[in-house]
């Protein structure tokens, strides 16, 4: 057999291959630009603290309703929400640093999480939560998926303008427009709606992977805002559908495996890229 | 055409001054003047509707959004961005109704107003402090506010940006404007600004600025 063929015989044999390759390529496009937004937003760390507030949430779910997407989708998205807007509050109210509330989250849910699963009983397989399986994606989680990237999508391109004018010079906007803490809210609320349908087929830990990865990965490939979403993407499809393989091939589970192809590509556009690359060298801040 | 009533402004539980009330004229050009920390910027910002007072209240004889534009500091922008400089200098279309060619028009006009030609394409993080602020310069005038607030316009600026900056200034003056200008150099508001805003902790002095600065205009006021 032709080695390409490997590539793509995996997805055209088995449903579930092609149920996973389809919901990791939407999910890939629809976070391509919510993590490029983080990061320009200093928020990077939001999305590890809404991805550690999904488990135990995810696990209560589970406990009540059993292995139903719906609880396990309701459940995720309340608790991520309130964990992530707990830090925001906490730093707000008392002035401890950003960075310090969100990694004193982590642990808290992380642990209740765990806890709250073995409470439940072992029926939920912890590491399939933290991690994903392809198997996991079923009819349903896959019309979800392709819902939510369709949405986030068309709202993205809705609350583009006023959302990067709101990221670069908040101040401007505010004096021409009340659009910018709107773009924000609807802006959180994507992020959020994408951890958490993106959580059982990726793995709660790994989909902030898939988010973040190309997202960063993209700076050292232009300076274009568009350009850095469309690379963004390619990254993240790339990283979907070799790490399937890898996980296929070498029954690996597929979270650690798309995360660990996307993180190969960050390393390869922190060498190669060039944008301040390492093998470029022109200075950091003189033209070009 | 701003009205302040009142006014107390700072840090909560810590006001600048005791309650000042004064009024600048529509189509005045007024230069804020006082020592570091006084309040200038602030002052700006709660004009501006950016900053809440802590007593009293500014009235604006026009709608605040839109028909009010805000020069900030320019410190507070991420030099790296990615985006163009036409990019940033075009947000100044907001709310406009011109259509892509007129709008293409008005931007290649206003770039070259402020000796941009040629930078369209340069990332902001290629620019040098003068154009960056040039650029901001020229987003402000694409807005078309009647109310003009600035906070150190003239920061960054080369002798040759300077003297750009005070033509514009006087031409959106002489178009019937009213510009707020906060100024460190008090030699340049002397000779440029007909009116001054002296910001002291005891109380705010709206006078002519020849008035206010007296002598040498190097020294401080006192």
């Amino acid at each position: 057999m032709h080695f390409t063929a490997h590539l793509w015989l995996p997805f055209h044999d088995f449903v579930f291959m092609r149920r996973a390759l389809l919901g990791g390529l939407v999910l890939a496009c629809s976070t391509a630009p919510l993590g490029v937004f983080l990061i320009l937003r200093r928020m990077s760390l939001i999305g590890d603290a809404v991805a550690h507030g999904i488990l135990p949430g995810a696990a209560l779910g589970f406990w009540f309703a059993g292995l139903s997407l719906p609880a396990l989708t309701i459940g995720g998205l309340g608790a991520g929400l309130s964990m992530a807007g707990l830090a925001a509050w906490i730093t707000r109210r008392t002035g401890l640093k950003e960075d310090a509330s969100l990694a004193a989250i982590y642990p808290i849910s992380l642990a209740s999480g765990v806890l709250i699963l073995g409470i439940a009983g072992k029926r939920l397989d912890l590491l399939h939560l933290l991690f994903g399986s392809a198997l996991a994606v079923d009819g349903p989680t896959l019309t979800g998926m392709l819902w939510v990237s369709g949405f986030s999508l068309i709202a993205m391109v809705l609350i583009y303008k006023p959302l990067l004018l709101d990221t670069l010079d908040p101040l401007f906007l505010q004096t021409v427009s009340r659009l910018g803490p709107l773009a924000h809210g609807v802006f959180l609320t994507l992020v959020v709606l994408n951890l958490v349908i993106g959580f059982q087929a990726i793995g709660a830990l790994m989909v902030v992977g898939l988010m973040m990865l190309p997202a960063i990965a993209s700076r050292f490939w232009s300076r274009r805002l568009p350009v850095l979403i469309a690379v963004s993407a390619v990254l993240g499809c790339l990283s979907v559908w070799l790490g399937l393989l890898l996980s296929f091939y070498y029954s690996l589970p597929s979270g650690p495996a798309i995360v660990l192809v996307a993180g190969g590509l960050y390393l390869l556009s922190v060498v190669f890229g060039p944008v301040h690359g390492l093998l470029r060298r022109p200075p950091l801040l003189t033209s070009q | 055409m701003i009205t302040c009533k009142a006014l107390r402004w700072g840090a909560p539980g810590q006001p600048l001054t005791p309650a000042v009330d004064f009024e600048l004229a529509q189509g005045s050009l007024t230069g804020v003047i006082g020592a570091n920390g006084s309040g200038k910027s602030s002052l700006l910002k709660v004009i501006a509707g950016l900053q809440k007072p802590l007593a009293g209240k500014v009235i604006l004889g026009v709608p605040r959004r839109g028909s009010l534009s805000f020069l900030p500091q320019q410190q507070h922008l991420d030099r790296q961005f990615p985006i163009s400089l036409q990019e940033l200098v075009a947000a100044g279309f907001w709310g406009s109704k011109q259509t892509p060619q007129q709008r293409s028009q008005r931007l290649q006009a206003v770039l070259e107003d402020w000796c941009l030609s040629g930078l369209e394409h340069r990332p902001l993080m290629a620019l040098s402090g003068g154009e960056l602020q040039r650029a901001l310069l020229a987003r402000m005038s694409l807005a078309e506010a009647p109310v003009l607030l600035l906070d150190e316009p003239h920061a960054a600026l080369d002798e040759q940006g300077q003297i750009l900056l005070w033509k514009h200034i006087h031409a959106w003056h002489a178009e019937g404007r009213t510009l707020v200008v906060v100024c460190h150099d008090l030699a340049a508001v002397r000779q440029h600004i007909p009116q001054a805003l002296l910001i002291k902790s005891s109380g705010c002095t709206l006078a002519p600025s020849k008035d206010l600065i007296l002598q040498q205009p190097q020294t401080q006021v006192a």
